[in-house]
């Protein structure tokens, strides 16, 4: 089932006065703040600020994983609020692929089937046969069979890296894709990551503390106690 | 879908420790009720075929208007598949060598007796041989009493009414010789073909004729529907539980039953509550992640109920492979402890408790938690939500009383257990709230003592949620635990208590009373003396405030004891195990009013001050009910429906006194003599139901000591449930004091010290609502009274620490044995 239809001429992520609180045992605690944005097709944004800022957040808005208190998020031409939670997960399986900050492999399953997961839930075929080769690309190829226990954290932050690509999705959410890692291994996936999203053509939307990586990103919002500077262009911020 | 199907196999669920416990709890939850129910029919099985000797069949059909009753009765009965046999019996005068003597006759039919066997003598003096029928046509086998009485020998004949029967035998028992003290007058056995020839039964001769029954219960319940329309009020059906001593037995045996299997059924569902709540509070991280990669809250639903059915279907099958070698063996030490062959027999409807008990600690127990996974926020991938707050848990608690409360109801078919459990669960949970709150309170105050003391307090005020949680599962098992000890000790012992050793195992009767001396005289010499003596004058109840009995009372409410003569006593002081339940006991020098035995009371809705008329012999004596009182029909000594004052209703009435005495077996050669000196005397010997008795309580305690170690195998897992559910935490808590720099010696002590606390907090909680429900159940259940059993009270909180703390010590092994840079990485 797809629940949206393709439209090349709107942008892939609008976002309009997204506004999130909590309610907490005495107040009530704003998250975020009238939030709104846009992203392009294609797009390669990274979200930064401090710790508690509300990035994390507002990732998890942007790709529907928690619906905001106020505001609109449409993404790729759905609105997400007006969707049913399982309408939400359709739009995942297929739209829409996730890299963690702690891989978030499922311990049980080996590398394969790790990869092989996402692809059976949207229903695609060959799950196997897609799930090697994206392996294969992301250089695991001869670890098919090991479990994410037997793998460093970098090679599992490549298995994941396969598995967020799998279902060939429309945009890829990364939450501090490198924040567990050391600096070159950090490195290589930055540039495995930035290489497959060029290569599928894939809209990227990233929070993260590296600089480095964040600097690979066409453009920056950046967040402060849950409000939006203006996004910064890629030009102010290289000198 | 290789990974997806890989995800919800359980071959792979068996690999994560939680399904383990949760699969391992079933399973024991399927193989403990399983077990106890098939060993439950089993032994009622065993019981009852043991009981049915006492009617000789499974059922007799007595007809008490002197008429036989209609040929189709007894086909109808064939055509179901049954075993049918015939009696009749009346009193008659018979003619030996030279004297007459009244005797009451038995006439068989050639299947006499479908249960049970009889004993005659045997061929050398003094030996006892067991038949299985009755004596030829032709014949007659007499009580060896009437050989001196009439002073003739085996191969005389013996008039009866015009026909001459050869005596071919000498009668010691008969089976359903029973306990009926009607039956007074010498017994005389002969065959059913010969009746109509000797020409005694005449029109209008008091005669009863019996029917007996035997074969599957399905067909005799069948028979019974099909004959109950067509009875008349003369008419009596009697099965096994009808019998008063011996049914009250077979009850109590039951309860007992019913109570260990009910305590299985809590302890299954505890077990399974607490393993999958762990289970799905460790799924929450994967279900988040599921919904992220695109599977919907009703995929997940879905994916859960799937599995969920996956481990019912293995625990059954597991649980049944486990309870099917223990019932063998159970049947085999049955066997054993029966000294006779105990037929194992797979009673297929004794499994279905055990399957619904799956399915309903699956659905009640294990699912709530598990459905609530759909709730679980895909957010949670990127940050942890917070937890659950307990608050939805409470729908789950709800469904769960209510679901184990069914069970229990359902499996024990016993209000008043139900509510007794309830009420110990309710006390227990009340107190825990209040003790929960004063120890958060008072740990925080806690200062002072060791370094391991202080950790331990520490560690519980950390945990206190899960501390209380644990307190209460703990409490909980020892409460069902102890309640078992409890009432198997207490109220078998009782039980027991009733039937000493020294029992009394005989009754004379007839006693004449210018005999009554000489008789106590015989007895004394003897080391035997006699109990308490009663007069007893026989009448039949035939008013009720002045209207006829039979008009008053219903066909449904007649009782047995409206249709016989009843036993009328006087009494001075109320026997010991008997007591008012209402009026008052007559004075000193009162001579009106009579008491009346309170379930008769009840029967025939008699209230004080009601108006009783009886008839006896010519006369008739009317007396105003008194006082109303309860007897222990168990209690193997004369017991009477109704007691007059000394000098009252019934003085001047022909009297004949009775009394009860014990008689080891070693000097019953006593008898011989005594039925010589005293031949008007009747002798009755129930040294053999007495026996039989003491073997039931036996059986039962066996039972439930089996029952016993299978409950506290099953609490075991339930205690391992709960403590895993924290291991994890306690693991990596303990390799960080390790790398900290703690040593071991430390976390060994506050570990023990921590788990001691939690074991004796439980101990104490869980032994007083034992004693609360204990006393709940024997007030409703067991009529008996309660006393604290300081015995177990005072063990059971300090065993339950020791144990406890040692179970910490083995639960902290990783964490002692293996590197803790180790343990922290394997544990993230």
């Amino acid at each position: 089932m797809q629940t949206t239809h393709y439209d090349s001429q709107r942008p892939m992520l609008s976002v309009e006065n997204l506004t999130h609180r909590v309610s907490l045992e005495t107040d009530t605690l704003t998250i975020l703040k009238g939030v709104s944005l846009e992203i392009n097709r294609g797009e390669s944004v990274a979200i930064v600020g401090r710790s508690g800022s509300g990035k994390t957040t507002l990732l998890g808005l942007l790709a529907g994983l928690d619906t905001p208190t106020e505001g609109t998020v449409e993404l790729d031409g759905a609105i997400i609020s007006k969707l049913s939670e399982d309408e939400r997960a359709q739009l995942r399986a297929h739209r829409v692929g996730f890299v963690f900050q702690s891989f978030q492999l499922l311990p049980a399953l080996t590398a394969l089937e790790n990869v092989m997961l996402p692809l059976e839930l949207a229903g695609m075929d060959a799950p196997e046969k897609r799930a090697k080769e994206l392996l294969e690309r992301v250089g695991l190829g001869e670890r098919l069979a090991h479990t994410p226990r037997q793998l460093s954290g970098g090679e599992q932050q490549r298995v994941a890296i396969a598995r967020a690509f799998a279902s060939e999705p429309a945009i890829m959410f990364a939450d501090e894709p490198t924040g567990n890692l050391d600096n070159r291994t950090g490195q290589e996936i930055s540039d495995l990551l930035m290489a497959l999203n060029q290569e599928q053509g894939t809209t990227l939307v990233m929070v993260t503390h590296d600089e480095q990586l964040a600097a690979r990103c066409s453009r920056q919002f950046h967040i402060e106690a849950g409000e939006l500077t203006e996004p910064v262009a890629q030009v102010e911020l290289a000198h | 879908m290789a990974a997806a199907k890989k995800l919800m196999s359980v071959r792979r669920d068996w690999r994560e420790r939680d399904v383990r416990v949760v699969l391992a709890a079933l399973i024991i939850a399927v193989a403990t009720v399983a077990t106890i129910a098939l060993f439950a029919s089993q032994l009622q099985r065993t019981l009852v075929s043991s009981a049915s000797s006492f009617l000789a069949a499974d059922r007799q059909l007595e007809a008490e208007n002197g008429r036989p009753v209609p040929e189709i009765w007894i086909t109808e009965a064939a055509n179901l598949g049954l075993e049918t046999g015939r009696m009749v019996e009346f009193s008659t005068m018979v003619f030996g060598s030279d004297a007459f003597q009244l005797v009451s006759i038995k006439a068989v039919s050639n299947e006499y007796p479908l249960r049970g066997d009889l004993e005659i003598q045997g061929a050398t003096e003094g030996s006892r041989e067991q038949v299985q029928h009755g004596p030829a046509p032709g014949e007659v086998w007499i009580n060896p009493r009437l050989l001196r009485l009439l002073d003739i020998k085996i191969g005389d004949s013996l008039e009866v009414g015009s026909q001459n029967l050869t005596v071919s035998g000498v009668l010691l028992r008969e089976p359903d010789g029973g306990f009926s003290l009607s039956a007074l007058a010498p017994r005389v056995m002969m065959h059913v073909d010969d009746v109509a020839s000797t020409g005694v039964i005449q029109e209008g001769s008091r005669v009863e004729y019996v029917y007996l029954f035997a074969g599957k219960e399905t067909a005799l319940d069948t028979y019974y529907q099909w004959l109950e329309p067509q009875l008349e009020p003369s008419h009596e059906w009697e099965g096994v539980r009808d019998g008063e001593t011996f049914s009250r037995s077979l009850e109590r045996a039951e309860s007992f039953l019913l109570l260990g299997g009910s305590l299985a059924v809590l302890l299954a569902a505890v077990a399974v509550a607490v393993a999958s709540r762990q289970y799905a509070l460790s799924q929450r991280d994967t279900v988040a992640l599921l919904k992220t990669l695109g599977l919907g809250s009703s995929g997940i639903g879905r994916l859960y109920l799937k599995r969920l059915s996956l481990w019912g279907v293995t625990g059954m099958i597991g649980g049944l492979l486990v309870a099917l070698p223990l019932f063998w063996l159970l049947t085999r030490l049955l066997s054993e402890a029966l000294e006779r062959p105990v037929e194992f027999q797979l009673d297929s409807s004794a499994l279905t408790p055990a399957l619904l008990t799956a399915v309903v600690s699956l659905f009640a127990f294990a699912y709530p938690p598990i459905r609530r996974l759909r709730n679980v926020p895909a957010m949670r991938v990127l940050r942890s939500q917070p937890g659950e707050t307990g608050r939805e848990a409470l729908p789950d608690m709800l469904i769960a009383i209510v679901a184990v409360f069914g069970l229990v109801w359902l499996y024990a078919g016993e209000l008043s257990l139900v509510i007794a459990l309830l009420g110990g669960l309710a006390l227990l949970l009340g107190a825990l709230g209040l003790l929960g709150s004063l120890l958060v309170a008072a740990l925080r105050k806690v200062r002072g003592g060791g370094h391991s003391w202080r950790l331990a307090l520490v560690g519980l005020y950390r945990h206190r949620r899960a501390s209380l949680s644990q307190i209460a599962v703990f409490a909980m098992t020892l409460m069902l635990a102890t309640t078992l000890i409890l009432v198997r000790t207490s109220l078998l012992d009782d039980w027991q208590a009733q039937l000493p050793d020294d029992a009394p195992n005989h009754f004379l009767i007839n006693i004449a009373p210018d005999s009554i001396d000489e008789v106590a005289g015989y007895w004394k010499e003897r080391g035997q003396p006699l109990d308490q003596l009663y007069p007893m004058v026989r009448g039949r109840l035939t008013e009720l405030n002045g209207q006829p009995v039979k008009e008053v009372v219903s066909k449904d409410q007649r009782v047995g004891a409206l249709n016989r003569e009843l036993n009328l006593t006087w009494m001075t002081a109320l026997p010991k195990d008997n007591s008012i339940v209402e009026g008052n006991w007559f004075e000193a020098g009162q001579t009106d009013g009579v008491s009346v035995e309170a379930e008769l009371a009840g029967k025939l809705g008699l209230a004080l001050g009601d108006e009783l008329t009886f008839t006896i012999g010519s006369d008739k004596v009317t007396e105003t009910v008194t006082s109303i009182r309860t007897v222990q029909w168990d209690s193997m000594k004369p017991n009477f429906y109704m007691a007059f004052p000394p000098e009252g209703g019934l003085t001047n009435m022909p009297a004949t006194w009775i009394t009860s005495f014990y008689l080891p077996k070693d000097k019953k050669s006593a008898l011989n003599e005594f039925s010589r000196r005293f031949p008007t005397v009747s002798l009755l010997e129930i040294d053999n139901i007495i026996e039989r008795i003491q073997e039931i309580v036996r059986q039962v305690t066996q039972a439930i000591e089996a029952i016993l170690v299978l409950i506290l195998a099953a609490a075991l897992v339930v205690m391992a449930a709960v403590v895993s559910a924290t291991l994890q935490d306690r693991q990596r808590e303990g390799a960080l004091l390790r790398t900290l720099g703690g040593r071991q010696r430390l976390l060994v002590r506050s570990t023990m010290l921590e788990f001691a606390l939690l074991g004796g907090f439980a101990g104490i909680l869980g032994v007083a609502a034992a004693e609360a429900a204990v006393w709940a159940l024997q007030f409703r259940m067991f009529e008996g009274s309660f006393k604290w059993h300081w015995h177990v009270v005072l063990p059971i909180p300090v065993i339950s620490a020791v144990v406890l703390s040692l179970f910490g010590r083995w639960q902290l092994r990783p964490v002692l044995s293996v590197s803790p840079m180790l343990l922290l990485r394997r544990l993230e």
